[in-house]
């Protein structure tokens, strides 16, 4: 095959965040719009005072132009987060964040960071959670074995960061535990 | 590891020599011991590519000793700290201890088989554990270069490293290092 090892088992960080950036967020836009078709869908219209719900992509290119602010989602506060991050230390298993929150986050800590209340704050919470959820994923690997692995609530962006050389490491266990007798 | 008839990493696999024992005489195929007799004799001992003792020995013609990665002296280091164990220096470099084992482990009969894949196994996971910490941390270093105070204990574990631990060192470093890159990266100058 063409591709580089690294592509043929999983995303690039970057496909995922594409991915993500058909999530719908709110907006508040400073530009009047039509309704608009586009491939994914159709968006607007967009009447300024009111809130408006776009995918993240065009919120970003929006953003970007200046031509909206964006509403942090529930999950992106400093509560939220800080709630997570104490049950994330406090209990065995990965708590239930959203599939693409590493994606969407980031994505929004980037280019609407004054939209966040509090975005310093959130951006450290973040980074604490992704550690604690980090140093369990690395727990995890103590207990690989042939058949299955199971790692509830993982998010998207984490399961493809191991992804690689989890895959790979069962298969090699596949063939070093397959009985003598099955393989003749 | 695999199977596969076109699959380089098990003809290599499959090149690595084990110490036959004829039990019978074969004629005219002195030269597989390097020429100096005509013939094979029985009870010879004689270092055969493994590729070429399958049929041997599933027909009786010859029987093999364990090779000396698979040693009981090999299984009591591993057992005592698989870790400090160096697995390339037992098969030479770029070679496959577990791919050598795996096949090793077809020609056994069956208890010494599992008891071979129980240490294969156990080794295995022992060390993933701390092939993966090592990838992630060079990862975390951005370029390779600033590996300077990294201690002597890490960096001979990396050295003895197998192929196909070699392999999973790579893949973990390079998904850890392009998730740091990509979380890192900025789209503000976008527009």
């Amino acid at each position: 095959m063409a591709l580089p090892p690294s592509l043929r088992v999983s995303f690039s960080p970057q496909e995922l965040e594409l991915i993500a950036c058909e999530e719908l967020v709110e907006i508040i836009p400073l530009i009047a719009m039509e309704k608009t078709a586009f491939i994914s869908g159709a968006y607007g219209p967009l009447r300024p005072p009111n809130k408006a719900k776009v995918p993240l992509w065009m919120a970003m290119n929006l953003k970007l132009k200046k031509k909206c602010h964006i509403v942090a989602p529930d999950w992106l506060s400093v509560e939220y987060l800080q709630d997570k991050l104490l049950q994330e230390t406090n209990a065995e298993g990965f708590s239930a964040l959203p599939l693409r929150f590493a994606e969407m986050s980031k994505v929004l800590l980037d280019v609407a960071a004054e939209d966040i209340p509090n975005s310093d704050k959130v951006r450290s919470l973040l980074k604490d959670i992704r550690e604690v959820r980090q140093a369990k994923s690395r727990d995890g690997l103590k207990k690989i074995d042939h058949i299955e692995l199971s790692l509830a609530n993982l998010c998207a962006m984490e399961i493809n960061e191991i992804r690689p050389f989890y895959t790979r490491a069962m298969d090699v266990l596949t063939h070093l535990a397959r009985s003598p007798i099955a393989d003749v | 590891m695999d199977d596969d008839y076109y699959s380089i990493d098990s003809i290599l696999a499959e090149n690595q020599k084990i110490q036959c024992t004829f039990k019978v005489d074969i004629p005219d195929l002195g030269h597989l011991d390097g020429g100096h007799e005509r013939d094979i004799k029985a009870l010879s001992k004689i270092q055969l590519p493994l590729w070429m003792t399958y049929i041997l020995i599933f027909s009786d013609y010859a029987d093999f000793t364990v090779p000396a990665p698979f040693s009981s002296r090999v299984k009591n280091a591993l057992n005592a700290e698989c870790k400090s164990v160096r697995l390339s220096a037992l098969v030479g470099a770029g070679a496959s201890w577990y791919a050598f084992g795996k096949i090793v482990m077809r020609l056994l009969a069956q208890d010494a088989a599992r008891d071979m894949g129980a240490v294969l196994t156990t080794a295995f996971r022992e060390r993933l554990l701390e092939v993966i910490d090592q990838a992630q941390h060079f990862a975390a270093l951005g370029h390779i270069g600033g590996a300077g105070q990294s201690n002597d204990t890490a960096a001979a574990f990396r050295e003895g490293l197998d192929a196909t631990e070699r392999e999973l060192f790579a893949l973990a470093q390079d998904s850890a290092r392009s998730t740091k890159q990509w979380y890192e990266s900025t789209d503000r100058g976008r527009r």
